[in-house]
């Protein structure tokens, strides 16, 4: 049954939808520097709560996986745990996580990604680390496979991460045996798979398939030799240079932690992820 | 609508907003998942004014552009036109039955994601068209599906009666 749209669409309706579309308007337009502020605010008093509640929840969700894990490791029913590819592939990525913490040594903070609903997640991720940790703006964040991004914004308690999904994102990249050097931005879509293109590479030097992509540690904001993915084509080029396509190694919308770099880094931090970091898969 | 009424109402409302911090990381692929926030915000829609829905609409958009601030005002936006014409929709063509709510579910979760993605001018080409034609129908889908279980379990809370508004 009808209950009259003629009865709901009142005046007062209509100006109160069309006040609150100007207000969304209104701050769709809005600078990075002023609506970052409102952001950081929203999340530190009405969201607090929320996140906190996510956060514990994923800490749930955590413990459940290695629980799984003891009990599999003490029980001859090791197979029948096996069979659950879920429970293995996040214990596949919480002791990828391990190793890559011990072989960094010191200077990290691990979070939680606290993934949101909304088609725009893959370009920033809020994480369950802030300031309160030692997290900076800037600061590298990375995944057992590589780069995820840097950090964009930072509160007490949690941080935004630009991740290199994002429109704004470059970093200076180099071939593993520094023998090419490039600048690497997002290059769009193909299909459902995202790719970062590797652009201002001498039009003399090749860069074959395969060969994997490191930061180089020029302009002091990203350490040398954290794996950002793997060449797999060629996007296009010009009388002096080429473009290379890269397929990156950390997948945004499927990384659960991460850690934050929290102090600058001078080493090669290649060493530090696995051998086979980076290589593309089939 | 009387104390006791509200009081289940936004039990119901509390419940979905804390099932989208605490259950929906665990639901699969986040592209596809429920979004329970917006769910609620469509539930609230059923008994709200469309001038109430708007602000809510506003209100769960800007929480949600606090999260992903790449695409902020954008999803204050997309909500706020959402639950106005949810709310809107709901005077029209107000029915008990759940395919009809259904519905109204999947067209909400597929147009907030539409406007979202246009909106925010972070989308093209052929990532655009997966957007707007795979993952949006198929996140308004598992919305609209747990949507109806809600309906089902609290159905006598919820729905509104005759003569209310």
């Amino acid at each position: 049954m009808a209950l009259g749209a003629d009865r709901y669409a009142t005046r007062g309706d209509t100006f109160l939808f069309v006040v609150t579309l100007a207000l969304s308007l209104v701050a769709m337009s809005l600078p990075p520097g002023t609506r970052d502020p409102i952001a950081s605010s929203l999340r530190r008093t009405v969201l607090w709560p929320f996140l906190q509640l996510q956060s514990r929840s994923e800490q749930l969700r955590m413990s459940r996986a290695q629980f799984a894990e003891v009990e599999a490791q003490r029980d001859s029913a090791t197979l029948a745990a096996g069979e659950l590819s879920e429970v293995r592939a996040e214990n596949a990525r919480l002791r990828a996580m391990l190793g890559l913490g011990a072989r960094l040594g010191s200077g990290f903070v691990p979070a939680e990604v606290l993934h949101q609903a909304t088609a725009t997640d893959r370009f920033t991720v809020v994480i369950s680390a802030g300031s309160k940790r030692g997290v900076q703006l800037l600061a590298p964040v990375v995944a057992p496979d590589g780069l995820l991004g840097f950090v964009s914004t930072t509160e007490a308690a949690t941080s935004v991460v630009a991740t290199w999904a994002h429109p704004e994102f470059r970093a200076s990249g180099m071939a593993a045996d520094g023998s090419v050097y490039g600048i690497l931005e997002p290059h769009g879509s193909s299909g459902s798979v995202w790719l970062l293109e590797l652009s201002g590479v001498p039009y003399r030097q090749q860069v074959p398939v395969g060969t994997r992509i490191l930061t180089s540690g020029l302009g002091g904001v990203l350490p040398r030799g954290i794996p950002i993915g793997t060449v797999v084509g060629t996007a296009g080029e010009t009388e002096w240079d080429r473009t290379y396509l890269v397929r990156p190694a950390v997948p945004p919308g499927s990384v659960t932690h991460v850690m934050v770099l929290t102090s600058p880094r001078t080493d090669d931090l290649n060493g530090a992820f696995a051998p086979d970091t980076g290589k593309a898969e089939p | 609508m009387r104390r006791g009424e509200s009081l289940r109402f936004g039990f119901v409302i509390a419940l979905l907003v804390g099932l989208q911090f605490s259950v929906r990381s665990r639901l699969g692929d986040e592209r596809v998942a429920p979004d329970f926030l917006l769910l609620a915000l469509l539930t609230y829609t059923i008994r709200a004014r469309p001038g109430q829905s708007a602000v809510a609409g506003f209100i769960v958009g800007l929480i949600g552009d606090a999260l992903t601030p790449a695409s902020f005002g954008a999803g204050a936006l997309a909500h706020t036109i959402v639950g106005y014409l949810s709310s809107w929709a709901k005077a029209v063509f107000f029915a008990e039955k759940l395919l009809v709510n259904g519905g109204l579910f999947f067209a909400g979760t597929w147009l907030r994601n539409a406007i979202l993605v246009l909106a925010s001018g972070k989308f093209s080409g052929s990532q655009l068209t997966w957007e707007l034609f795979v993952w949006s129908p198929l996140q308004g889908l598992t919305t609209a599906g747990a949507g109806i279980v809600m309906l089902v379990i609290f159905r006598q809370w919820v729905t509104v009666r005759v003569g209310e508004s």
